[in-house]
């Protein structure tokens, strides 16, 4: 009973959280500067809605679950991804040269990760859906985190002054190591119910302390000033 | 099997990297003003002392007094956190972060008075903590207007 409120509380508060934060984000029109995070908060809203619902009303271990979790997890994904690509682009707004290796290279990452997740068809074909969705889903996640942790070595190299930058990558690391670690577990344990049931709380609780970072990152941190390169410009005040 | 076990120890060691990360980023935030030395003053705290000792001399230090002087800071300073000029009278989240990175420092301290490695870098990171949360409730006593009384004398009175 008390694991169950505990698991609700943490649900109800993430979601008041991510609509809280995309209502603070319009409110203060940084529709343009965030728009990484505005979209990657309302895919997350989304399907975590969608899955309650479906969970609501057919029951957490239906088939339709499965294929809600599963469908709202792709275009998650795929969020995630375009997130850390967003964060890439905002760390090399200055050095254009960099921008044009790193955009190729993030573009092989998810080629490589399709590339790997289909070539383990070969073995699955009688559950082609759910074994490409789960695989892809898993490696992609993993494939964002090692990006995610290469773009705060960047930010380090670079010598970034975008201290709220930093500070949002911290967050997306936070949300990705801890369920990457918590799926790992569940897989070496080959199903255990002590680490299947670990998976969601780890899950929940890292996506909350993503939030929270986010949430300070977003109201207490100002973005850095971009000066322009060119001396004929006036400054530009990011904040 | 082997790649699953990379992924978990890759993971838990990326999840530990940014949680400290974090941590660092929060404390390395500036401050208008340093209140903490005022802070420490009004309440005979320790830690600016030990941390001058640490980083200008590298004295030796007594470790059974160290960590009751730390601990003692921290209960004070979070006492201070919660009750001296704050409306909510909670903790907000990059406060209670930080106290879950102070114990976990602490414990980080035990393990290395344990293994024989050096202590200093884990002092320094808590001295760090105790810091900010004196800077935080010194910021927040100085926004607080009690008429000739300086921050130092409305703590005294607390």
């Amino acid at each position: 009973m008390d694991s169950s409120i505990a698991s609700y509380v943490l649900q109800y508060s993430g979601y008041l959280i991510e609509g809280g934060l995309l209502l603070y984000l319009a409110w203060t029109k940084q529709w343009k500067k965030q728009r990484g995070i505005i979209f990657y908060l309302t895919a997350l809203l989304v399907a975590e809605l969608g899955r309650a619902y479906a969970g609501c009303e057919y029951g957490l271990s239906s088939r339709q679950y499965f294929y809600v979790y599963w469908c709202t997890d792709f275009p998650l994904v795929l969020s995630t991804f375009l997130l850390v690509w967003l964060f890439f682009r905002r760390a090399c707004c200055q050095e254009e040269r960099m921008w044009r290796y790193i955009r190729l290279v993030l573009a092989l990452a998810v080629l490589l990760v399709a590339g790997i997740s289909a070539a383990t068809l070969s073995s699955n074909q009688h559950s082609l859906f759910s074994f490409f969705t789960v695989e892809f889903n898993q490696n992609l996640y993993f494939t964002c985190l090692v990006l995610n942790t290469l773009l705060y070595i960047l930010l380090q190299q670079i010598q970034s002054t975008d201290e709220q930058l930093g500070l949002l990558v911290c967050g997306v690391g936070v949300q990705f190591a801890g369920p990457a670690a918590a799926l790992a577990l569940d897989h070496l344990t080959g199903g255990e119910q002590f680490a299947q049931s670990l998976v969601p709380s780890i899950m929940r609780l890292c996506t909350l302390g993503m939030l929270l970072v986010w949430g300070y990152a977003i109201t207490h941190v100002k973005a850095s000033k971009v000066v322009s390169r060119n001396p004929v410009l006036a400054e530009i005040h990011v904040d | 099997m082997l790649v699953a076990v990379l992924i978990l120890i890759l993971s838990t060691a990326l999840f530990f990297f940014y949680f400290q990360v974090t941590c660092q980023r929060i404390l390395g935030r500036q401050f208008d003003r340093e209140y903490f030395q005022s802070i420490a003053n009004a309440n005979r705290l320790e830690f600016p002392s030990l941390r001058k000792s640490l980083e200008e001399f590298d004295a030796p230090l007594d470790y059974s007094r160290l960590r009751m002087m730390l601990k003692c800071d921290f209960l004070a300073l979070t006492y201070l956190l919660k009750n001296a000029a704050n409306v909510n009278q909670r903790y907000s989240h990059e406060e209670r972060l930080l106290i879950l990175y102070f114990r976990w420092q602490f414990l980080s301290l035990a393990l290395r008075r344990l293994l024989r490695l050096r202590e200093n870098k884990a002092i320094l990171k808590l001295t760090a903590v105790l810091q900010y949360f004196a800077n935080v409730v010194g910021e927040r006593v100085n926004a607080v207007k009690f008429g000739n009384l300086t921050a130092a004398d409305y703590l005294l009175n607390l």
